[in-house]
């Protein structure tokens, strides 16, 4: 991946939206959007969708099942103590299992987000421009080696038309 | 669509995002007011003295505490059960207004998650204490050891309670712990500070605000918060099956879960709302915690305090309507009236009826009117348990073995500890994080703010 992109800045979240409409009506292909919030127009222009539900589904499924079978082999097999004529292997189990699976699903649902964003604590990144964590919105568009001059241009214009505040290209 | 003729506008004096950022980050750039150094100092000296509250609790043991072989659980009970309550206004803040599309929590959810912390760290030392041999304590968890092996006892509502608010800490600290990260990553590109820009740069994970990135944190945020709504349900409910599963008088009844649950949400709201109004006082935050916000939690208490007011009266008529002798003493001869008819009636009021003034208008509108019931509410939410607990145990099946319970100075010092705790833990939150969720206030600004020609229509 390179690091050539033209880069149009938006102060607004709706004239951001538009461009994006804007853009992609031209055949403009958009790398990112950086914006200080999330924004649902823009994960449904770029076509964006996450499988992290999926992945917390399963972390329930075996969260729920594990403790079951932990709970099982402790108080059937392992030992089993009659307490007060109750059976062994008794409904009130549930209690147990329903806060653990949350618990199972919870933290590792957390960990997951880090290890897909493949964030830590102390990761050095670098923003295209900084001020899109406080009051700017930035998209992303990369210059491709197949680009011609009048590529740019076409981009830069379209950029300029649709309301970017400023336009910067990074080599 | 938000709709401005119910709430007013969310944030007042049409703030742009760089205005937002300003105002919040402001008081964590600003120079440590002396106000600070004093509440530290108080809330140091307190934490202190609960730690030799601790101290003497070890060394000496149980001995050093008022219990007695009937009262067998005390203040420290009762003021874990306080505790747990009040740690429940996060997640029912952050869930609950989540589910209910409500907005107005942007403002508020981020100071109540961070209560909820410090309330449930404070909560947890109890339990600990009170096994007297606190270096057993992880006898709790179920390891593989040489007894047998011999495993703990799964149907005990006392083991519910460890796993439930473990868990409860846990998930409660993740999401807040979530929701943080873009503050950190705005206050990492604005700080001119090289110290400030390393420490938020390590908190803030490398967060960049693609949009990627963003989709995933509003899903994962979302499946968070989706999880730990249940538990804002379940932690109370097994806090009271720890009393309820006994056959105490005034413990065995199949209201407690429900009341329970309510009575925590109530006493959460309250506390929220107390250290709201000094939140909004001290930080000049009255444009993004508004009177409209106020307004919307004394609306709140009015109506969960009818619920309490109606939980009161059901265990009343169902002592009565039982038939049970036991009951209808302990409601009866030692609630209403008898020893203990000022704490009874002390809770009566300060949970049933006071709040019920937030009905007026004019009383919801004066902020200092609300700031004093709301220290009423979390008295009467104290006194609550303190019924529950002592009132039960003290007379019950055979007057032979009747006992009266005082605290002792080492039980009060506990308590005044874990205040101290609190008040620490909030005094650390009100200086080093925002405040104020900044990316979740962005995200309502315009839909509040600026439309409100449209919808004012």
């Amino acid at each position: 991946m390179n690091n050539r992109n033209i880069i149009g800045i938006y102060d607004d979240q709706d004239v951001l939206l538009n461009a994006l409409d804007e853009l992609q009506e031209n055949g403009v292909k958009i790398k990112d959007v950086y914006s200080p919030i999330p924004l649902h127009g823009v994960f449904e222009r770029l076509h964006l969708k996450t499988r992290l539900p999926y992945a917390t589904f399963i972390y329930g499924a075996i969260g729920v099942v594990s403790v079951f079978l932990f709970l099982y082999w402790t108080s059937v097999v392992s030992y089993p103590l009659k307490f007060g004529g109750k059976p062994l292997n008794t409904l009130s189990f549930i209690i147990i299992m329903f806060v653990l699976t949350i618990f199972v699903g919870t933290l590792f649902t957390f960990l997951t987000y880090f290890i897909r964003e493949k964030m830590f604590p102390g990761k050095q990144v670098e923003l295209p421009i900084p001020e899109t964590t406080n009051d700017k919105f930035a998209v992303l568009i990369e210059k491709e080696v197949t680009m011609t001059e009048d590529d740019l241009k076409k981009v830069n214009s379209l950029l300029q038309k649709t309301g970017a505040v400023e336009i910067k290209e990074t080599e | 669509m938000y709709n401005t003729r119910v709430r007013g506008v969310l944030i007042k004096g049409n703030k742009s995002f760089a205005d937002v950022s300003r105002d919040i980050i402001k008081p964590m750039d600003d120079k440590t007011p002396m106000w600070w150094w004093v509440t530290a100092f108080l809330a140091t000296g307190a934490l202190f003295w609960g730690v030799w509250g601790f101290y003497n609790t070890i060394s000496t043991g149980i001995g050093e505490w008022g219990l007695n072989n009937n009262v067998a659980w005390g203040w420290a009970i009762i003021n874990f059960v306080w505790w747990i309550g009040i740690g429940h206004a996060g997640t029912a803040f952050s869930i609950f207004l989540l589910i209910l599309r409500q907005k107005w929590r942007t403002s508020i959810n981020r100071a109540a998650e961070a209560m909820t912390i410090f309330a449930v760290m404070a909560a947890g030392l109890f339990p600990l204490i009170h096994m007297g041999r606190i270096w057993d304590g992880f006898f709790i968890f179920p390891y593989w050891n040489t007894r047998g092996p011999l495993w703990d006892n799964f149907n005990s509502p006392l083991f519910w309670d460890v796993v439930a608010i473990s868990t409860y800490l846990m998930a409660s600290f993740v999401f807040w712990y979530m929701g943080m990260i873009p503050d950190f990553a705005t206050i990492r590109e604005r700080t001119t500070s090289k110290m400030k820009k390393k420490i938020y740069g390590i908190l803030s994970f490398g967060w960049i605000g693609n949009a990627r990135g963003w989709l995933r944190f509003e899903t994962a945020a979302l499946l968070l918060g989706g999880m730990a709504a249940p538990l804002v349900v379940s932690v109370h409910s097994i806090v009271s099956m720890d009393f309820s599963v006994s056959v105490v008088p005034g413990w065995h009844t199949t209201i407690f879960p429900p009341y329970f649950v309510i009575g925590a949400i109530f006493s959460g709201f309250g506390m929220v709302l107390t250290l709201m109004i000094i939140l909004r006082k001290l930080y000049k935050f009255k444009d993004y915690v508004t009177d409209g916000h106020l307004d919307a939690i004394a609306r709140i208490l009015t109506f969960i305090s009818l619920i309490m007011g109606t939980a009161y009266l059901t265990e009343l008529f169902m002592a009565w309507y039982s038939g049970n002798e036991y009951e209808l003493f302990t409601f009866m001869k030692n609630r209403v009236t008898g020893e203990y008819t000022f704490a009874y009636w002390t809770m009566l009021t300060c949970n049933a009826f006071i709040p019920q003034l937030f009905w007026f208008k004019k009383i919801r509108k004066n902020i200092t009117i609300v700031f004093i019931i709301s220290i009423f509410i979390n008295i009467g939410m104290w006194f609550e348990r303190y019924v529950i607990v002592v009132t039960s145990l003290s007379k019950d099946f055979l007057p032979a073995t009747w006992a009266t319970y005082e605290p002792t100075i080492t039980e009060i010092a506990i308590f005044v500890g874990t205040l101290g705790l609190f008040l620490l833990g909030v005094l650390m939150f009100f200086r080093f994080v925002p405040t104020v969720a900044i990316s979740e206030v962005k995200s309502v600004l315009k839909e509040t703010t600026t439309l409100k020609s449209f919808t004012d229509e």
